[in-house]
């Protein structure tokens, strides 16, 4: 069966090149532009990895990884976002790991497959 | 009464004391800043039971029998999880040409200062502040001895307005493969003092601010605090050890067990006369004593470690960015005064 992935990310045109290329990683891949919609999704099914950008418009990354801490810890999660300087957050902490955007989502990809053990 | 322009002894800064608008404590509480940082929606990284979220601790004190990153610490150490500046040999020298750089290594360690989110620093017993202070002395020493970084850096963010991101009670250490360039100014100016007085700095500034009085908050058998003479902030303070040492890992344990009271009765001080403002608190000392002093030959005698805390009561901004001056609304023999008031 197929590891099934939650992606959260507000740019539609890189949620779509997203959710195309760790499609063809061989995951499935749940894609939503915002934190409410990805509370929604965990709700409703089991995932193995999220990933979440922090800017979004309404609640952001960080606010969406603590809430999801207050219901359950056991879900990796990967922080991807076009800065660094959220590091100095240490909310962050709650994400398992912290990719910084760039052209290549070779990083991203080796994050995927290091925390799904694979 | 007129505005005075002061200058500081030691580093040679200027500031403005706005004495003709001056004011008083009560003008400090709440509203003008929370020491509160945003709390977490049910979840904390450095809170009892979730050691698994942070990197494996470096060090801990904790109940016999407890294993490491595991519930029952007192006092935990974990490197930075997404660290700015990456663990590695400290490269040799900056390269050369007129835009210097170096790879970016260095160390960041969080001290979690205690298991409850809720107990800040000046709310532990004498005996839990004791050990915070132990553990930073054996962490700083630690990096000094086996990572061979020129300059270690340990300072406190309290509050949002400090740049804290979490309000669970923690400080930071950061080790540099450069002497920041604020430590070279104080190591500059007490080496031409020196020259001067033919004694420390830091220790005529002592004697003169004992005799004064006036801006002394504390004195007893091992420290000193006071109201710095050109202080940048209101109600900012400094602690100095009243033994001549320029390292604060000399610091023995009777002394640190004065320095924990110390910061006690100051820390709660400041709660009681301005409601418990944000503030960040950072250490000065001299530069790596493990790596070669040659630079700076004279710096055993001439330089004195020393904390400053400086609560965030006003704002940084145009003037103070452009000229390096600050402007203070409370005079330091006003803040002192205050902060002496049992």
């Amino acid at each position: 069966m197929k590891k099934r992935i939650l992606l959260v990310e507000d740019e539609k045109a890189l949620c779509l090149l997203y959710e195309e290329e760790l499609s063809r990683e061989g995951y499935a891949v749940t894609a939503v532009t915002d934190a409410e919609a990805a509370l929604a999704e965990l709700g409703k099914a089991a995932f193995d990895l999220i990933v979440t950008d922090i800017r979004m418009p309404g609640k952001n990354g960080i606010e969406l990884i603590t809430e999801i801490m207050g219901l359950r810890k056991d879900i990796p999660i990967i922080i991807n976002s076009a800065y660094q300087s959220y590091k100095e957050d240490f909310m962050t902490w709650a994400a398992d790991a912290y990719v910084v955007k760039s052209a290549s989502l070779d990083e991203l990809k080796a994050k995927i497959k290091q925390l799904m053990g694979e | 009464m007129m505005s005075e322009l002061r200058k500081d002894l030691v580093s040679g800064r200027w500031v403005i004391i706005a004495t003709e608008r001056s004011k008083r404590p009560d003008d400090f509480r709440p509203g003008g800043g929370t020491a509160r940082a945003a709390e977490p929606v049910g979840f904390c990284p450095f809170c009892d039971g979730n050691e698994t979220k942070t990197p494996p601790e470096v060090f801990a004190l904790r109940a016999t029998g407890t294993a490491a990153d595991s519930p029952g610490w007192k006092v935990r150490v974990v490197p930075n999880k997404f660290p700015a500046l990456n663990r590695g040999t400290p490269p040799p020298k900056p390269a050369n040409g007129i835009f210097q750089w170096m790879e970016g290594t260095g160390v960041h360690e969080v001290v979690i200062e205690n298991p409850d989110h809720a107990l800040e620093l000046g709310d532990l017993p004498v005996r839990h502040i004791q050990d915070v202070f132990r553990v930073f002395q054996q962490r700083i020493k630690a990096i000094e001895e086996e990572l061979h970084y020129q300059y270690v850096q340990l300072f406190k963010n309290k509050g949002k307005e400090a740049g804290a991101s979490l309000s669970h009670p923690h400080s930071q250490i950061v080790a540099t493969p450069i002497v920041p360039k604020r430590i070279k100014e104080k190591i500059y100016g007490a080496d031409r003092l020196f020259r001067n007085f033919k004694e420390c700095a830091f220790c005529r500034i002592l004697q003169e601010e004992a005799a004064a009085e006036e801006r002394q908050v504390v004195r007893n058998r091992h420290f000193s605090v006071i109201a710095p003479y050109a202080s940048r902030f209101p109600f900012e303070m400094a602690v100095y050890p009243l033994r001549h040492s320029p390292f604060f890992t000399d610091v023995r344990d009777d002394e640190l067990m004065t320095l924990a009271e110390t910061m006690k009765s100051i820390l709660t001080r400041l709660k009681e006369t301005i409601g418990d403002p944000p503030y960040n608190l950072i250490l000065h000392q001299a530069p790596n004593p493990s790596l070669s002093l040659e630079g700076w030959p004279e710096i055993e005698k001439n330089f004195h470690w020393h904390l400053e805390i400086f609560p965030i009561l006003t704002k940084v901004a145009g003037f103070e960015w452009g000229t390096g001056f600050y402007i203070n609304p409370v005079p330091p023999e006003t803040a002192a005064k205050f902060l002496r008031q049992p």
